[in-house]
């Protein structure tokens, strides 16, 4: 302590830690730690997420079918033998599941199968209740069938179906007035014979939704085309819409209280709860303006009006990070504003622009409340024909789908769910996808 | 060149191309240059030399209307082109621009290819008829920025793959292709090493064979070795403007022989 006036403290030798550096060197290895316990927490979080949407939802794509020769007899389906489609309509399914409840009994008589113990309707019960439709409209499309003995694919009850995906056992259908053992027992020798097969389920991404008695037919079809309409409307309406207005307040418009105040309100739009867009889409499209409920346009409108403040924002910021130097080089050879805008400006900035608008389609995609409001909540059967009609027309949402699907009782209603948030994740990751192609193919020009 | 030479370096015109008189220019409540009036002669290199802030960029800035782009800027008096005065409300900047051509302190090419870096100011202004007329005008303004030998032989390549002092004589390039009268220089070579900058400094003694110069620096050797005439700017005034011999050898005002001698600035 000879040199007391020197205000820094003898320092000792670099091969010993002082406390001090100890300290600041385990805060460093603290904040590392707790870093990799965050992303390791992350990734149990997806994987937890991922393997319970899958396994729950996997098997919506499979589904039990039942393959059986029917003799479409001409005395049940077209008395008059004129095979004109608008006379044989006449027949409804009553008369078609007679047919099957006939080509049923034969088939496990010729596989010699014994059908002892069980009634006439605990028979026909092995097949959805969609089976009879199914055929009516194969043959209502192709009256030539009739008269023949075809070989039909037909939906195997959604207890039945369970019953082969593990969801149903014998036991839980002791207790199930759907379904008895004995039945499954049958379903299962039929399996053995050849008669049920599980298969690729087509109709799942092509087929319409189906009422709460039938969920081995209920489909996505109808909420795919919808979804996809909605998309259309968002992305003509909101890209345009977007873009011209980063553009006009970024490079044109002059910087006082007004254009702040615009500012402001943007970014506070982008984060208002997307279930008061339903409500103002309520208001002012369906009551004021009287656009159809339940309709893609409705949808589109609102989803653009919830995605327009998430374009703006990231535009602008890529209109931002553009160099001036480049803005200064243009208007230095005499090139106007718009042409410096739109040759040097735009396509720079085109990557954040274009990853920008594509993350807000990706969220509109997935946006349920304010659909909920305006009635795509709905059970829709029909498809929507072919835009622009087709966008006036009711039509259900992939989220709204799901939300739907979950409401019902039935069990394999959550594997139908599982699944349709199967395929709205993977037209997630599609978009996110094409956002990085693009990204990656205009910075390449440069 | 040699810079001992300047006292016998004659200006060989007295014609004017600009003439500014009285230009006053405010940013906002900043009042950034104070009634400055100079004439800019034909072929003639005219330096703008001062301290950082002294009002010589944004001077530079007002003679092709640049200042425009600042929405606080507000440039009063008057600034005549061949008579004709700039600030008129007929005047479009663009064939301002077309007329008085820009090169920045950093290299700024587009992000495109060195053709169509050049070629875009002819391209916008439709200066050329055929794809033929355009090549031409390209090849010639390369050859006069002295990069065609350098580049010739990738033309598409981007502009931005070249060096620091390639990039600035393709800016050059840039901008001659559109035949300016007057070309306005924003420190060219505060970027670029001392090679670079040779390279430059003497492609700007040869473009003055057909452009008005004008070209602002930090480096007073610099003035001395391109310029023909000088102006000194101090915050915002100009304190002296003359031949460039006549500045550095015999100052008339004590701030000029302060600043050139290092003692401010």
């Amino acid at each position: 302590m000879t040199d007391a006036t020197h205000p820094i403290a003898a320092r000792g030798s670099l091969l010993v830690l002082d406390p001090r550096t100890k300290a600041r060197k385990a805060a460093e290895t603290r904040f590392r730690l707790y870093g990799a316990a965050a992303i390791a927490i992350s990734i149990l979080a997806l994987v937890v997420l991922l393997t319970s949407v899958l396994g729950n939802g996997l098997g919506a794509f499979r589904q039990t079918f039942v393959t059986l020769p029917i003799t479409l007899t001409e005395k049940t389906l077209d008395k008059s033998g004129t095979r004109d489609p608008e006379v044989m309509k006449k027949v409804t399914t009553i008369g078609y599941s007679k047919l099957i409840d006939t080509a049923l009994t034969e088939a496990l008589a010729a596989k010699g199968l014994s059908t002892e113990g069980l009634s006439k309707k605990e028979l026909s019960g092995l097949l959805s209740q969609e089976a009879a439709a199914t055929l009516r409209n194969q043959v209502l499309a192709d009256p030539t069938l009739v008269g023949q003995t075809v070989e039909v694919k037909l939906l195997a009850n959604g207890r039945v179906d369970g019953f082969f995906k593990g969801r149903v056992t014998l036991e839980s259908a002791a207790r199930d007035s759907n379904i008895s053992p004995a039945q499954l027992e049958l379903a299962q020798k039929m399996r053995e014979a050849g008669l049920i097969g599980l298969g690729f389920n087509m109709a799942f991404l092509t087929g319409a939704d189906a009422s709460e008695l039938r969920p081995e037919a209920a489909g996505l079809g109808v909420a795919i085309l919808g979804s996809a309409y909605m998309m259309l409307i968002v992305l003509v309406l909101s890209l345009p819409i977007g873009v011209a207005t980063s553009i006009y307040l970024e490079e044109m418009a002059p910087k006082n209280r007004w254009t702040d105040l615009i500012e402001v309100n943007i970014a506070n739009l982008a984060a208002v709860p997307s279930i008061v867009y339903g409500i103002l889409a309520l208001a002012l499209f369906i009551n004021f303006m009287g656009l159809p409920q339940s309709a893609p346009i409705v949808g589109g409108l609102v989803l653009t009006l919830m995605t327009l403040p998430t374009i703006i924002i990231a535009t602008r910021a890529a209109l931002k990070a553009v160099p001036p130097s480049i803005r200064d080089a243009a208007l230095g050879v005499g090139a106007s504003r718009n042409q410096a805008i739109f040759h040097h400006v735009l396509p720079l900035a085109m990557p954040g622009i274009l990853t920008g608008t594509i993350l807000g389609l990706a969220r509109a995609l997935g946006e349920s409340a304010p659909l909920l409001l305006i009635g795509m909540v709905a059970f829709v059967k029909d498809f929507p024909s072919a835009p622009p009609e087709g966008l006036m027309q009711p039509a259900t949402a992939l989220p709204v789908q799901v939300y739907q699907w979950t409401q019902r009782s039935d069990p394999a209603f959550v594997e139908r769910a599982s699944g349709a948030i199967i395929v709205l994740m993977v037209f997630l990751l599609i978009m996110n996808a094409v956002a990085i192609i693009l990204r990656r193919r205009f910075e390449r020009r440069w | 060149m040699n810079d001992m030479r300047i006292l016998e370096r004659d200006v060989e015109t007295q014609t004017a191309k600009m003439t500014a008189r009285g230009v006053q220019v405010y940013y906002g409540d900043n009042h950034a240059l104070k009634d400055v009036d100079i004439d800019i002669l034909q072929n003639t290199v005219t330096a703008f030399i001062g301290p950082s802030g002294c009002g010589k960029s944004t001077f530079l800035r007002c003679l092709n209307r640049m200042n425009d782009t600042v929405a606080s800027a507000r440039v009063l008096g008057q600034i005549l082109l061949e008579g004709e005065d700039i600030y008129d409300k007929r005047v479009d900047p663009v064939t301002l621009r077309a007329r008085v051509g820009m090169v920045f302190q950093k290299p700024n090419p587009f992000p495109k290819s060195i053709y169509d870096n050049v070629a875009y100011g002819p391209k916008i202004h439709g200066l050329t008829r055929s794809k033929a007329d355009l090549d031409e005008v390209v090849e010639t303004a390369l050859k006069k920025a002295a990069l065609w030998n350098e580049v010739k032989d990738r033309l598409s390549a981007p502009g931005t793959g070249l060096s620091g002092g390639q990039q600035q004589r393709l800016c050059i390039a840039r901008a001659i292709a559109t035949s300016p009268e007057v070309l306005l220089m924003d420190e060219p070579c505060s970027a670029l090493d001392p090679i670079a900058t040779a390279q430059v400094e003497e492609l700007i003694d040869e473009l003055r064979s057909q452009f008005s110069v004008v070209i602002v620096t930090h480096s007073m050797q610099q003035a001395a070795r391109v310029s023909q005439r000088t102006a000194f700017f101090h915050l915002g005034n100009l304190v002296e403007f003359g031949e460039t011999g006549q500045i550095f050898t015999n100052p008339r005002d004590p701030r000029t022989e302060s600043y050139i001698t290092g003692r401010i600035g």
